[in-house]
């Protein structure tokens, strides 16, 4: 068999032929075996049902995907397959796959290695990925591709074949040692871009790991820089575009923008491949958004407004200290989401103080203007709209409580609806999915990241409130608006005016303008922008020390515009990138 | 080469029924079958329960199982038979006979433990297929046969000849960093050295038994077994070093190439003043270059699926 460069024994020179030949006899010391010892003889059935078996296994060409007619029900797309097929024939099983997110790069990666495997070129396999991924990974290749994957749990776990296993993991003693001292077949990266610096821990153990294939995916090849391109390729390919030296002097004019351009896209073409959205097969359907706002109660508003000077008193007694405040600050959200969100969170508030603490009356001061709501406005919007589209819808919220009042709401009105959050175990995510699919009309979602949540069947999207951070925001869209869906994705944000909700909405629609935009981009505006501070917190700033109403619209305004420089600024560098990125002229 | 759901069904009764297993129910689509013992333990992952059944001597239980070769048309089947069945209980509360044979009359709950049947569809991806592919090969890598004496009778006294052959299935891997795969089924007589290439000719019609028929010598053979080894590997090689090699001339090209870009890339670290350095560099440089021979370099290699003594009546008629 195939396999590491140090099993030459039993490697012969026959003159007759022009490579290297390697005989495996043991079948005659089994046969002589057998012959000393009178048998035990094997069912000629069997015998011959071996041989068929090995025929139809059989790769009879040097150039052609096996692996297809193994994966029975996976029917990957045209430029997954193509991917695999390029990988496999034009780079020798050496590439970066740099397919813009969503395009399915762990299916090209799962090809790849499947074919491999069919061929019986690799056994022993590393992937490296994210922790949060790991699980993830294991499952697709398990139930996607019937590769025998594991994840590492225990020190022991390295002796499996296939192994997936996070990148912090692997680097640490006692495992790096173990790894170090391994052959693989082929190594596979996931979210390579964090290998862009050659100098971390990281970067210099990958460079140590012995390896005869390797994918490196990333959705990102060039974030900021040039030679973090360079870096990645001299893992996978040393030397592919010349020596450090050479490369800042033929390719690089300044670190965002290359020269040569026809040359680098060339020679980046031997090791990368990068499909985009809207290329050739792939095509996205569209996003229609529509703001549906609304306004608050009386009861709510007063609520509303009690909160809000509440919040504001406590900033300012707190000497402007950020960090005591952000509770506070999550107060005022929850007024938007549910009366049940605000109620949770003061509850456990006036537990956190001194019995005798006078802040203890003003919290129920609030929970007295509480009981006084008696209905929730954007409950009774969404129930409307729900009926309206009449099929199956996903809401999500920031909050438990909401949910849990949601739930209760939606059944008294007669709405199927099941709950889907992070807390869940496995099995209880897969059956609420299972539910949804079938005679659930709603889910109500409190966690969009993580894995699992693919609905393509449902197209219908209900934001009940908006994360403060736009990443998540597009992880909500991603769960429907994703390969697969057929329609065009509808999302409803409900927001209501004259709260700092409107704010928000504000920012990521007419700012960010993120619910119509292509997604990808935003990952790479976001890590620019947070550089400075997280997106996040500057909200939270913005909202405990603007003084009114005008004010926070101001700053928000600022904020957006600052975003949308970045965005400008990474459009112009697009025209640099093009190059790296497009294959095809 | 892929396989239609009969081929697939066809793979999978001949190695049933070679293991001995009892076939409960049988369809076009599906089959409902209780694994012989043989067949529990090289299909079922069950080390521990059948170390158990050795050392305590208690009764084995073996599992079942429902492979279902075409789902669509099986689960079409199923559907009918419900309606069918909710049909007849109308006007009589009859069971469905197909059902109650194996669930009796008592309502249909799941069953866990031993008697469960568990659903399996069987396609040509599956790992299945393939465990009983290994499972086929591992049991039936090594024969001894004679052929069945035709049922006419002999007269007395007159011992037939019979003729030794060895009978080896080679597989032959072509592997750079791409790889190709032949078989070649070949055969070579002991007694006459005569050398077939496609043994399985050979063999059709011709039955064969574990047992040594009655009034049968075996002709002395001209070649020890070591000598006919020799014998098919050599006639294998000059098979094989008729072949075209200009994969193995362009995966040469490729490696060339790429230790080339590797020595460039690493021609200037090497200046490298400070020792230590040095001789990290000067490892990952030999790292890289070894990974690429690993890769890249052409070979061939040669191993048997399945090997046997065949003892059929002479003249086997060998053609080359």
């Amino acid at each position: 068999m195939n396999q590491q460069p140090s099993a030459d024994s039993g490697k012969i020179i026959d003159p007759r032929l022009p490579v290297p030949l390697q005989i495996d006899r043991s079948w005659f010391d089994d046969l002589s075996g057998r012959l000393d010892k009178g048998g035990p003889w094997g069912d000629y059935r069997l015998a011959q049902l071996a041989v068929e078996g090995e025929k139809s296994r059989l790769v009879t060409s040097f150039e052609e995907l096996q692996c297809l007619k193994h994966l029975g029900g996976l029917s990957p797309l045209p430029h997954q397959t193509d991917t695999a097929r390029r990988v496999l024939f034009e780079m020798s099983g050496r590439a970066i796959l740099a397919d813009e997110v969503g395009l399915g790069k762990t299916i090209e990666a799962g090809l790849i290695l499947k074919e491999y495997i069919v061929r019986g070129l690799v056994s022993k396999v590393l992937i490296l990925v994210p922790a949060s991924l790991v699980l993830q990974w294991v499952r697709e290749l398990n139930s996607k591709f019937g590769i025998p994957a594991v994840a590492q749990k225990k020190a022991y776990s390295w002796g499996n074949d296939i192994v997936v296993a996070s990148m912090d993991t692997a680097k640490r003693d006692p495992h790096q040692e173990l790894l170090l001292n391994q052959e693989y077949d082929m190594l596979i990266i996931d979210e390579a871009h964090k290998l862009k610096n050659k100098k971390t821990s990281n970067y210099q153990f990958i460079q140590k790991l012995r390896k005869k294939y390797c994918l490196l995916l990333t959705a990102t090849p060039v974030q900021n820089d040039l030679s973090e391109l360079f870096n990645l390729i001299t893992l996978l390919k040393p030397g592919q575009l010349g020596g450090q030296g050479q490369f800042a002097a033929n390719f690089v004019v300044d670190k965002r923008r290359p020269k040569n351009q026809d040359q680098l896209k060339d020679e980046l073409s031997k090791v990368m491949i990068r499909n985009r959205r809207g290329e050739g097969e792939v095509k996205f359907t569209k996003r229609s958004v529509r703001n549906v706002g609304l306004s608050l109660s009386p009861e709510e508003q007063s609520l509303y407004d009690g909160v809000t000077s509440f919040v504001k008193d406590q900033y300012q007694a707190a000497g402007g200290n950020l960090s005591s405040m952000l509770s506070l600050v999550t107060l005022q959200r929850e007024v938007c989401s549910s009366r049940d969100a605000v109620f949770v969170t003061l509850v456990n508030l006036s537990k956190k103080l001194p019995e005798d603490s006078p802040l203890r009356d003003k919290i129920w001061e609030l929970v007295y203007l509480i009981k006084a709501i008696k209905a929730n406005t954007k409950a009774e919007k969404a129930i409307e709209l729900i009926q309206q589209m009449n099929e199956k819808v996903i809401v999500f919220t920031e909050y438990r409580a909401t949910q849990e009042y949601l739930l209760n709401y939606f059944r008294d009105h007669g709405l199927i609806s099941v709950p889907y959050r992070g807390g869940m175990n496995r099995g209880k995510k897969d059956w609420m999915m299972d539910l949804f699919r079938g005679k659930a009309q709603v889910m109500i979602a409190t966690e969009a990241g993580g894995e699992g949540i693919n609905l393509q069947f449902c197209h219908h999207m209900i934001n009940f409130d908006l994360p403060w951070n736009p990443m998540r925001v597009e992880q909500r869209i991603g769960r429907v608006h994703r390969l697969g869906q057929t329609n065009d994705v509808k999302i409803y944000n409900l927001s209501t005016s004259g709260t700092i909700e409107e704010h928000i909405l504000n920012l990521l629609h007419e700012k960010i303008n993120m619910f119509e935009m292509v997604i990808g981009g935003l990952d790479v505006i976001l890590e620019r922008f947070e550089k400075k501070e997280s997106i996040e917190k500057s909200l939270y700033k913005i909202m405990l020390e603007s003084g009114n109403d005008d004010e926070i619209r101001q700053r928000i305004s600022t904020l957006g515009d600052s975003i949308h420089h970045i965005k400008q600024d990474i459009e112009l560098e697009s025209t640099a990138e093009e190059t790296l990125r497009e294959e095809e002229a | 080469m892929t396989m239609t759901p009969q081929e697939v069904q066809q793979h999978f009764m001949a190695y049933l029924e070679a293991t001995e297993c009892t076939v409960i129910e049988k369809s076009p689509e599906h089959v409902t079958v209780k694994l012989s013992p043989q067949a529990d333990k090289m299909l079922t992952n069950r080390p521990y329960y059948w170390g158990f059944v050795e050392r305590t001597g208690a009764p084995a239980e073996t599992l079942s199982f429902n492979f279902v070769f075409d789902p669509e048309k099986y689960d079409e089947r199923l559907a009918k038979a419900e309606e069918a069945k909710a049909k007849t209980q109308l006007n009589a509360p009859v069971q469905d006979p197909l059902l109650a044979r194996y669930y009796g009359n008592a309502p249909v709950l799941p069953i866990l433990g031993p008697g469960r049947i568990q659903r399996e569809n069987i396609g040509y991806g599956s790992s299945r297929l393939a465990q009983i592919w290994n499972a086929s090969r591992e049991e039936g890598k090594c024969v001894y046969l004679f052929q069945q004496r035709d049922s006419e009778p002999r007269p007395r006294g007159r011992s037939t000849p019979y003729e030794q052959w060895l009978g080896v299935c080679f597989k032959v891997e072509f592997s750079c960093d791409l790889k190709r795969e032949e078989l070649f089924f070949l055969g070579i007589s002991l007694s006459s050295r005569a050398i077939t290439e496609d043994f399985p000719a050979i063999l059709h019609g011709r039955e064969l038994t574990p047992r040594l028929p009655e009034s049968v010598h075996v002709r002395p053979a001209a070649l020890t077994l070591e000598q006919a080894v020799a014998a098919l590997e050599n006639h294998l090689i000059n098979k094989l070093s008729k072949l075209d090699y200009d994969w193995a001339a362009k995966a040469k090209e490729r490696l060339e190439d790429e230790l080339m870009v590797i020595d460039g890339y690493y021609e200037d670290l090497l200046k490298e003043q400070d020792e230590e350095k040095k001789a990290q560099i000067e490892e990952q440089y030999k790292n890289r270059r070894s990974e690429m021979q690993w890769q890249y370099e052409p070979k061939v290699s040669l191993s048997a699926i399945t090997c046997g003594l065949f003892h059929l009546c002479s003249p086997a008629g060998a053609s080359s």
